[in-house]
């Protein structure tokens, strides 16, 4: 009985694959090809092509990953309230997505990757949050950027035991929290952000940013917690550390520098042996190729001084480390895929037309699934700087591995008393077209 | 196995594969205004309404009220100030403030000024009228009736989730502070709990 159910199943899959793979229009070139191409105006300092490329894309805006590129891409070239109208949408379209598809691992199983609905890595879900409530700070809507880091603890909340924390998305949500005078959330968020450091810097995580112990510490000191203020300076060996005097003459800038971009994956295919069939079979699946690019070093003057930045997010880390997650179920998949389809093909080995289109097809749609958000920066470096009340020129210097400045970004910034003043960019290559030093007021702008 | 049931099988097998690539339509009902409409969990037109009409009536009920008619002999006038979006969703607090306004307007029982940037607008029309109305139409400025009381808010949430459940809990939070005096004449209080379920599968 069961075989002969097993032998029905088998002849359905096979009838499904061959109809379907009659009717679609199967496109062979996978996710990573098109990214390359997004990618091109980046590379060459025009985000606007790149924008246009993705904006032609998925009109419907139903597709997770576009529109996760064309949020990016909106808020490259300034467009923070679009950005965020999009984000808005993949978010929702990720809530969606949440239970397990029936219909997908049937198609996971017998097709191939590209047809699991893309929801985004853990680390790509919770830096949407992350991009939407820098958009908010560029808008000077804090309250909604507030909005944004809770929902992103309710993700983490949801995902259990392990709740994949991301230690950037906890330093900024301290930084909001500070602006809206709720210091104690702010020393929470620090602390939190401190432990992902701790526990996993110098693995997909960088180590303990200096800035960090400093925000710790002070905040230690103004919520009045002097013996865990005292332990915290011996454990980060910050023992001269002392917080700057409360002065109402002073302000700080806060420069965000989205710098490079994400690793894209590519396609491998291997053959590996069943043991089920006594074959090699040829999988696809997806890798990273090649090493981390070298990036150029910002260097940030201001009131006549030089700071360097300092990286907060290692995004390339993050996806690497991601996909070795992920491989196992992969290659699991992909293993059982490589049966069904051959089986299927085994049952239709009478010379018949069908019995070709299903070899055919079964090597054309073994697609690795290349999709990742590829317009995500590859690092992002944070650097927070005392300033006195009133209006600075804020110069960022872009050096190549030589030391030569390859490109200066500079935005007139208003200092507010014990308030922060917010500098986000994103640096791939030198703008085309626009001047160097060219300044733009953007406080002026934002109204 | 028969030819019979072969077919029978492709046949089944070609309306998976349709109904697999088919999108699903969309339609549209119409329902009344007023219908609890729970669809995401979220916050939604039901509990804006729900509170503002619960609190409008609490403070009207209140001795404030009363208290303010026999020692000033008329109506006060109150302004709404801002509420504070700190839940875990992007509330739109306008339509909330709306519909708190209109509560306290069609109530009758105190007087209402237009908020400060709707003011804006109004004093530039009054600025305008100045040089190109007529002279017995013309609206004079400094004529505007000040506020004796404002009412200031917040929205707060809280929310514990396991995968696949959720529970949200509300609270809004409002205050009445006379102006001038900073003396706080009412504070409403109205709490909404949910729980959300999500399905562990989709098609």
């Amino acid at each position: 009985m069961l075989k002969l159910n097993l032998s029905i199943i088998f002849y359905l899959l096979r009838r499904i694959l061959l109809v379907s793979a009659c009717m679609m229009l199967i496109s062979c070139a996978t996710y990573s090809q098109y990214a390359h191409s997004l990618r091109d105006g980046l590379l060459h300092g025009d985000p606007d092509t790149s924008l246009a490329i993705a904006e032609k894309k998925d009109p419907e805006h139903k597709e997770i990953i576009s529109s996760l590129e064309k949020g990016m891409l909106r808020r490259m070239t300034d467009d923070y309230s679009g950005s965020n109208k999009i984000f808005e949408i993949a978010k929702q379209e990720i809530e969606k997505l949440y239970g397990i598809s029936v219909t997908e691992n049937i198609a996971s199983l017998t097709i191939n990757d590209t047809f699991r609905g893309y929801e985004g890595d853990r680390f790509e879900q919770l830096l949407l949050h992350a991009f939407m409530a820098m958009n908010y700070i560029q808008l000077e809507r804090l309250d909604d950027a507030r909005v944004e880091m809770l929902q992103a603890n309710i993700k983490m909340m949801e995902w259990g035991d392990e709740p994949d924390e991301d230690a950037f998305l906890r330093y900024l949500e301290g930084i909001i929290y500070e602006n809206l005078n709720e210091e104690d959330n702010a020393l929470i968020s620090y602390r939190k952000a401190l432990i992902v450091y701790k526990e996993k810097g110098g693995q997909h995580y960088p180590r303990i940013p200096d800035i960090l112990k400093k925000d710790l510490l002070r905040l230690l000191s103004v919520n009045g917690l002097n013996s865990e203020f005292d332990k915290t300076k011996k454990e980060l060996s910050m023992v001269t550390y002392k917080p700057a005097e409360i002065n109402n003459q002073f302000g700080e800038l806060v420069v965000i520098l989205n710098n490079g971009l994400a690793p894209i994956k590519s396609e491998a295919a291997l053959p590996i042996f069943s043991t089920e069939v006594q074959q090699n079979l040829r999988i696809a699946f997806p890798v990273y190729r090649g090493v981390k690019g070298v990036l150029d070093k910002p260097v940030i003057e201001v009131a006549q001084q030089q700071f360097t930045m300092e990286k907060v997010e290692d995004i390339d880390a993050l996806a690497r480390y991601s996909l070795e997650q992920k491989m196992p179920g992969i290659m699991a998949r992909a293993t059982a895929r490589a049966v069904v389809k051959y089986n299927t093909q085994q049952s239709q080995q009478d010379g018949s037309f069908a019995g070709l289109l299903l070899t055919v097809t079964n090597l054309a749609t073994e697609r690795a699934d290349t999709r990742s958000w590829t317009t995500l920066p590859q690092e992002i470096q944070l650097q927070r700087i005392r300033l006195p009340v009133g209006e600075h020129q804020v110069e960022i210097q872009m050096k190549n591995s030589a030391g030569k400045v390859v490109d200066v970004m500079s935005e007139s910034v208003i200092i507010k008393s014990e308030r922060s003043s917010f500098v986000i960019k994103h640096w791939n290559a030198p703008r085309i077209g626009l001047p160097i030093l060219q300044v733009v007021p953007q406080t002026e702008e934002r109204k | 196995m028969t030819l019979v049931t072969s077919r029978v099988i492709s046949l089944f097998a070609l309306c998976i594969s349709l109904f697999l690539l088919s999108g699903c339509g969309q339609t549209v009902t119409r329902v009344d205004a007023n219908s609890v409409t729970d669809l995401s969990g979220n916050w939604n037109d039901t509990d804006s309404r729900l509170v503002a009409e619960e609190m409008i009536q609490d403070v009207l009920s209140r001795a404030w009220l009363t208290k303010y008619n026999r020692s000033h002999g008329r109506a006060p006038t109150v302004i709404v100030g801002t509420v504070r979006n700190l839940s875990h969703e992007h509330i739109n607090t306008q339509t909330f403030i709306a519909d708190m306004e209109r509560e306290l307007i069609n109530s009758g029982d105190v007087e209402f000024v237009a908020s400060a940037t709707d003011r804006k607008e109004v004093r530039g029309e009054v600025q305008d009228q100045d040089l190109h109305a007529s002279e017995e139409t013309r609206k004079s400025l400094g004529q505007e009736i000040g506020a004796d009381f404002m009412m200031q808010g917040s929205i707060n949430s809280i929310v514990d989730a396991i995968s696949g459940e959720q529970a949200r809990f509300y609270q809004i939070d409002l205050t009445l502070v006379e102006l001038g005096t900073n003396r706080k004449v009412w504070v409403g209080q109205k709490k909404i709990k949910k729980t959300v379920e999500k399905g562990g599968f989709r098609l």
